[in-house]
């Protein structure tokens, strides 16, 4: 479908890429990854020619695309970028609809194919007449993909197209790009710097450094057999970064609840009850940490109801700094009996260990991501 | 106060016809100034090294005393109302060519990457996507050109152009103040009408666009 011949690419005296051979197969989802500065996006920006290379050939779909006409060639091949570049001026529907207006199609299969196309990506056609700027970040680059395909290209570029977006947003989005590949049977070429991402949605790994390709596998290939240390660590490097669970910050959840210390037992009991949480830190007049109280202090003590809560205080209660060892944390927990672990910097309060927050971070790591809270 | 409105009762001819003469004098030199100024503009952001060279010589001729230009023309077209609307015309030049220009120049490059790898050709991203992008400055620049014209234009009176300057050279003629007044007020109040238009149209132009920009 996209072939590179010998392509080498420099700008004056600095060479971008030395010599590209490349294959990629009608239906691959190819991910080209890099550090930055490989050459990734350049070899993206040639295949629909917004950059000629200086050297060697590309063909798509079996033609020298240096002998077809660039807007042509643009025009069958889908194009994604980071900065999404919806036109602000102008609708959803008008956005989609660009190119099959300037290829002249008539109302009337233009608004179809809309309505069918945010059928794909589960957006309501309410959305058609909404302007841009009341889209989230999502939603947008959802409608960026639709006007990349609306007249049906067998080629997509993408140019790290969800790097701007949120975790979780682009976690799904890039759920969507693979059902579509697989469903439409698009080629599409994805440039990206995250391992994560080029592993979890990648036919085949494209890994370039300093203008050449280093390795062209596909992610079980890339992993099992990385063709040398660079393609090694590279993957390494990436892949710690989500396997490391070093610091009390990472296993801990951040949703505390806190209340000064003259609040009454019976305000302190509602708030528990409502904020759904077993026990309540205890703040002095500062906001600084002064203790814990639990439901079940409050039980085994006899108390009135309006007795305040600084003196049922757990204050011998161990706390842990968050940039304090996880395991270290884990084994005070085991060893005291405790159910709760309040993570203190200087005297504030910032999170809370739980066996609920640690098992759930570990999880995350065991099962990579397939955990969900 | 009551003869104050007497001069203009008895001048009411004299003034309604100035007037609709100054609006003509202005529409005519300013619709020739957008005329040339926006393909001008458009131009020049082809031409980045000409374009320097074009808005240094324009910002030149707009510091020029419009005295001495008008002067300069009536030498060359003689007396009358062309004379008048060569010189404005030349002045509203600069705001507008300067607001294509800018305007068109400031766009987020990341539309026109949009817009290239869709496979628009150049005709096509001007005009979906660099003009009504630009248009907001565009329009500011015709404001500026609209009311400098205007102001402008009561100059035209020195040399035969007519408008609403002659109501004022007939009162500073005859001492008769009142009547200069009658001819810089209806001016004024034309220049400030045309301005709040003309912001109007602005508003509306980048009504999606600076949304866009809040972000």
């Amino acid at each position: 479908m996209v072939r590179f011949e010998n392509v080498h690419m420099s700008y004056g005296e600095h060479a971008v890429l030395k010599g590209i051979d490349l294959h990629i197969e009608p239906g691959q989802l190819a991910v080209l990854i890099g550090p930055s500065g490989c050459g990734k996006t350049t070899t993206l920006q040639l295949i629909n020619r917004l950059i000629t290379p200086t050297e060697g050939k590309i063909f798509v779909n079996g033609r020298d695309i240096s002998t077809v006409d660039p807007v042509e060639l643009r025009r069958g091949i889908g194009y994604v970028i980071q900065e999404i570049g919806l036109f602000p001026h102008m609708t959803v529907k008008q956005n989609i609809e660009i190119v099959p207006k300037l290829l002249g199609w008539d109302e009337q299969k233009r608004s179809a194919r809309s309505k069918e196309l945010l059928k794909l990506v589960g957006m309501e056609e309410r959305y058609l007449d909404v302007y841009p700027a009341k889209l989230s970040g999502g939603q947008q680059q959802r409608i960026g993909l639709l006007r990349a395909l609306a007249v049906e290209p067998p080629i997509v570029l993408m140019d790290e197209p969800f790097g701007a977006l949120d975790p979780i947003t682009r976690e799904s989005l890039q759920d969507e790009i693979m059902t579509l590949n697989k469903k439409l049977h698009k080629t599409v070429i994805f440039v990206t710097h995250d391992m994560d991402e080029a592993l979890k949605i990648a036919d085949v790994i494209i890994l370039m450094k300093d203008g050449n390709i280093v390795q062209a596998a596909t992610p079980k290939e890339l992993l099992s057999h990385p063709a040398n240390e660079f393609v090694e660590s590279f993957i390494g490097k990436q892949r710690q970064a989500v396997g490391k669970l070093d610091t009390v910050r990472e296993v801990m959840s951040a949703r505390v609840v806190c209340a000064p210390d003259d609040t009454s037992v019976v305000e302190a009991v509602d708030l528990m009850r409502r904020q759904r949480v077993p026990s309540v830190f205890v703040l002095n007049k500062e906001g600084g940490f002064d203790g814990q109280i639990s439901i079940k202090d409050i039980q085994s003590f006899s108390c009135t109801g309006d007795e305040m809560i600084s003196r049922l205080a757990n204050k011998q209660i161990p706390t842990v700094h968050p940039e304090g060892s996880a395991s270290e944390a884990f084994k005070i927990m085991m060893q005291e009996n405790i159910d709760e672990l309040p993570v203190v910097d200087g005297d504030r309060v910032v999170g809370i260990v739980t066996r609920r927050s640690m098992v759930t971070s570990l999880a995350k790591v065991v099962w990579q991501g397939e955990a969900h809270e | 106060m009551s003869s104050f409105f007497a001069v203009a009762v008895k001048n009411q001819e004299l003034i309604l016809s100035s007037l609709s003469r100054h609006l003509l004098i202005c529409a005519l030199s300013l619709a020739l100034g957008i005329i040339a100024a926006v393909p001008a503009g458009i131009f020049l952001t082809y031409r980045k090294k000409t374009a320097k060279a074009v808005l240094a010589v324009l910002g030149v001729i707009n510091t020029i005393p419009s005295i001495v230009l008008l002067g300069v023309a009536m030498m060359i077209f003689g007396l009358g109302v062309y004379p008048a609307i060569a010189v404005l015309f030349l002045y509203s030049l600069l705001p507008i060519v300067r607001g294509t220009y800018t305007g068109i120049l400031d766009i987020d490059p990341k539309y026109l990457k949009a817009a290239r790898g869709m496979g628009m050709n150049r005709l096509q991203i001007l005009r979906v996507v660099q003009l009504p992008l630009a248009m907001p400055a565009i329009v500011t620049g015709i404001r500026l050109s609209a009311i400098y014209v205007i102001s402008w234009a009561t100059l035209a009176a020195f040399i035969g152009g007519g408008g609403l300057g002659d109501v004022i050279w007939m009162g500073l003629q005859s001492y008769n103040f009142r009547l200069v007044i009658w001819g810089a007020l209806p001016a004024t109040l034309l220049a400030f009408l045309v301005s709040w238009l003309l912001n109007r149209v602005i508003r509306l132009t980048q009504k999606h666009i600076s949304r866009e920009v809040a972000q």
